[in-house]
């Protein structure tokens, strides 16, 4: 798979299509985030699998918008599963990348790993290798559901507990891209303490996702405490869902409905 | 580290003692929360209602500088049901008899007396740590900044010793580390009394070895500690200072004395990443490189030596550290001439032997744990697995000593001090990054809400602080955090220095000050 990815993007370069590649590389015995400029380079390249599927994945989308604004006149190529793909989408239609100076090389997901996210679609449409790997049903949520009332607030309120207030889930987020983050504001949740005022920080963050997370799974990953916040995003999109129709990165015309201004009220 | 961290969250339970752990070391934390969804028993004892606390299987508070009694009182308990492990005992310790006459004392009911924790706590707790098919002791500063800080390090040892927790698998006498490096720069000799590794400087055999491969005379003397240098100075034993990397004017106690002994100074040079109070009064100031401008290593709490790589060239004249030393050593005289950090590795393995096996062609990925002695060693996971490095594992008789500075009329509380979650030591770098800065921007006095009814201060309102050393103003924050009759603070902000109050009181062996424990009188200030 990998060998294949590998051609593909000399191509894009040969075919002056790129300028640069955003993918992962491996280096040292780490494989991290790489910026490819030669294709020479492309040796050490990596699909972000060192231990188990998908153990080193990285918010690519997130590190092409500070690349797009310092090179606004180059075109990126840019590596892609299913979520990222979708991260990108959003990210078009909220205006924080030019579509036409990004080139999607997508590749899916092993069944491993679609399982352990429970993705609902663990493939890019932008695929250049691979087959469409098979969504999966979240079946998490419906734990936490089963609950009741009383034990689920017990439950979060636990986990909520635990927060040491890194940003780690606010950082990592490819979707995640305000110039003013409510989550700092001094006089919505007061600074200075840990775990921070719960569940008003939680619920924030939460509010937010809304018609926006992606569904990735990198904030739960990056949490060092173990707050299940992926199953609380998924949640978050099943209501959204429901009420809006909108699944978030998944359309590439339909725009998020808090994305829509609606009338000008009247003065 | 006895043990790594990620044996933590194997571990059946977890003893944490004098660590803030989600704040300080939030990463072994998280293998704590991990143990914990496993099942593992969790007991903090800890004089502050820290974070870790709600999620205890049971949590005591007990009062300041009283850990020997506490863990005195347990190995009692422990002793007394014959919960000890007598085959472990038998076969790796020596000096039991010393142990079981002084901890004979100290019944659950005579501990309790001196640490406030009740007769019933004491005895969960050792119920908890020693039936346990595995448990690990997590400490930190809580205990070891104390005039008894030896003797607490030793009790814990004490007590894994008693219990067969020590040189297998999730278990051990953890200290956590707080510095990414302090590890590193303690095996390489950044102490008064060794070499690197640990090699004494007053054996003859290790000097000659060092005087051989460093062509020039040692001195087979112990040098001076931290603590002992500003009395020192003071009295004129010492003109000149280096200071690399540590800001003391705000991170030693009693600041007004270590002041005045840092202008008595002929020639002060400090070298840091950025203009430290310290700084300000240097005759030179080196500018260094920080992490992201250096190439080299950083050995981390569980004695992992882990490769560093330089992203980006260090800004205007900084330098690496390296080059910093080798540079002043080839004016001072003697003469360095090291190429690369890779050069410098290569003698470090040549000379220290837990190092042996340490070169920079084996340092990919996840790094190697000391001992490592030869390049075929995989590195050391756990230490004393078969033996101790002493042979067997020596008991110490421990009684409990008193704080050197206890509450009275005139300084009728308590002072603890500590870090918040946001800052780091003197706030060199912390204070310096703007979203840290937000977060918390002045430091301020937790008090208990009877306390502060008592003085008539309200959340917010400043206070003056004053102990035997001096006085600061700080706001306070009211919290049940501390207990009544005891206040806390951090160390991090020159405006409101704590170490203005602490007390420059030694442990007589580690050299180590009391910074947690001290008297202090509060007032309402306007």
């Amino acid at each position: 798979m990998k060998e294949t990815i590998i051609e593909k993007v000399k191509d894009l370069f040969e075919d002056s299509r790129i300028e640069a590649f955003l993918g992962l590389k491996e280096e040292n015995g780490q494989i991290g985030p790489y910026l490819f400029t030669d294709p020479k380079d492309l040796e050490g390249f990596s699909l972000g699998d060192k231990e188990w599927p998908g153990d080193k994945r990285y918010p690519l989308s997130k590190i092409l918008i500070a690349l797009a604004q310092k090179y606004p006149e180059n075109r990126f190529g840019i590596l892609v599963r299913g979520c990222d793909e979708r991260a990108l989408n959003e990210l078009f239609k909220w205006n924080q990348l030019n579509e036409e100076h990004v080139v999607m090389v997508g590749f899916p997901c092993p069944q491993e790993l679609a399982e352990a996210c429970e993705c609902p679609k663990p493939y890019p449409e932008s695929l250049v290798v691979g087959e469409k790997v098979k969504g999966i049903k979240s079946k998490k949520v419906e734990v936490i559901l089963n609950m009741g009332m009383e034990g689920r607030l017990k439950y979060w309120t636990e986990r909520f507990s635990r927060c040491i207030k890194c940003y780690g889930c606010r950082n990592v987020c490819p979707v995640c891209f305000c110039n003013e983050c409510e989550l700092a504001n001094d006089d919505l949740i007061p600074s200075g303490e840990i775990p921070p005022e719960n569940p008003i920080f939680h619920l924030v963050r939460a509010a937010h996702m809304a018609g926006r997370c992606i569904d990735c799974g990198l904030c739960e990953e990056a949490c060092p405490v173990g707050i299940p916040l992926r199953t609380l995003y998924k949640k978050v999109a099943d209501i959204v869902d429901s009420e809006f129709g909108y699944r978030p990165g998944y359309q590439k015309d339909q725009k998020s409905p808090f994305n829509i201004l609606g009338e000008r009220p009247e003065d | 580290m006895t043990n790594s961290i990620d044996e933590i969250k194997y571990a059946d339970c977890i003893f944490v003692i004098g660590s803030n752990t989600t704040l300080a070391h939030p990463l072994v934390a998280t293998r704590i929360f991990q143990a914990r969804d496993n099942g593992a028993r969790l007991i903090v004892a800890d004089p502050r209602k820290i974070q870790l606390a709600s999620f205890a299987d049971l949590y005591v508070r007990q009062r300041l500088g009283t850990d020997v009694a506490l863990i005195n009182g347990m190995m009692h308990v422990i002793l007394k049901n014959g919960w000890h492990d007598e085959a472990f005992i038998g076969e790796r310790t020596e000096n039991f008899e010393e142990l079981k006459k002084v901890v004979e004392k100290y019944t659950p009911e005579k501990s309790s007396e001196v640490t406030g924790i009740s007769p019933e706590d004491i005895t969960r707790m050792a119920e908890y740590y020693a039936k346990a098919p595995r448990s690990t002791i997590l400490y930190a500063m809580g205990i070891t900044q104390h005039t008894t800080g030896v003797d607490n390090v030793k009790s814990l040892a004490n007590l894994s010793m008693l219990t067969g927790n020590v040189g297998k698998e999730s278990t051990g006498v953890n200290p956590l580390r707080g510095q990414n490096n302090v590890q590193g720069a303690c095996d390489m000799g950044g102490l008064p009394n060794v070499y690197p590794g640990y090699q004494a400087v007053n054996a003859v055999d290790i000097r000659t070895k060092f005087e051989k491969a460093w062509k020039v005379r040692l001195s087979d003397k112990p040098g001076l500690t931290l603590t002992d240098l500003f009395p020192a100075i003071l009295e004129g034993k010492v003109k000149a200072l280096v200071v690399m990397g540590e800001n003391p004017l705000v991170s030693d106690p009693d600041s007004h004395h270590v002041e005045k002994a840092l202008r008595a100074l002929e020639f002060l040079a400090v070298i840091d990443i950025f203009m430290t109070p310290t700084a300000e009064i240097a005759h030179v100031v080196l500018p260094a490189a920080s992490f992201a401008e250096k190439d080299g290593t950083f050995t981390n709490t569980e004695r992992r030596v882990q490769r560093i790589r330089k992203a980006i060239d260090p800004p205007g004249e900084a330098r690496q550290d390296w080059v910093i030393i080798q540079e002043i050593s080839n004016r001072v005289g003697y003469q360095m001439n090291y190429s690369s950090p890779e050069e410098i590795q290569n003698e470090i393995a040549s000379l220290t032997p837990s190092y042996g096996g340490i070169t920079y062609d084996r340092l990919g990925g996840e790094g190697l744990c000391w001992p490592c002695p030869d390049k075929e060693h995989p590195g050391t996971k756990f230490l004393h697995k078969d033996r101790f490095a002493r042979g067997r594992g020596l008991f110490h008789g421990i009684e409990y000593i008193p704080p050197a500075e206890s509450p009275d009329d005139d300084y009728p509380f308590w002072l603890t001090t500590g870090r918040v979650f946001v800052h780091y030591h003197t706030g060199t770098m912390t204070r310096n990054s703007p979203s840290l800065d937000q977060e918390m921007r002045e430091g301020y006095l937790e008090v208990n809400p009877a306390d502060a009814s008592a003085i008539g201060l309200k959340d917010g309102d400043k206070a003056k602080i004053a102990s035997r050393r001096g006085e600061i103003i700080s706001r306070i924050f009211i919290t049940e955090r501390v207990d009544k009759g005891t206040v806390f603070m951090s160390f991090h902000f020159l405006e409101a220095r704590a170490n203005v109050l602490t007390n420059p009181a030694l442990d007589p062996i580690a050299k180590i000050p009391e910074y947690k424990v001290c008297a202090v009188r509060v007032e309402k200030w306007e």
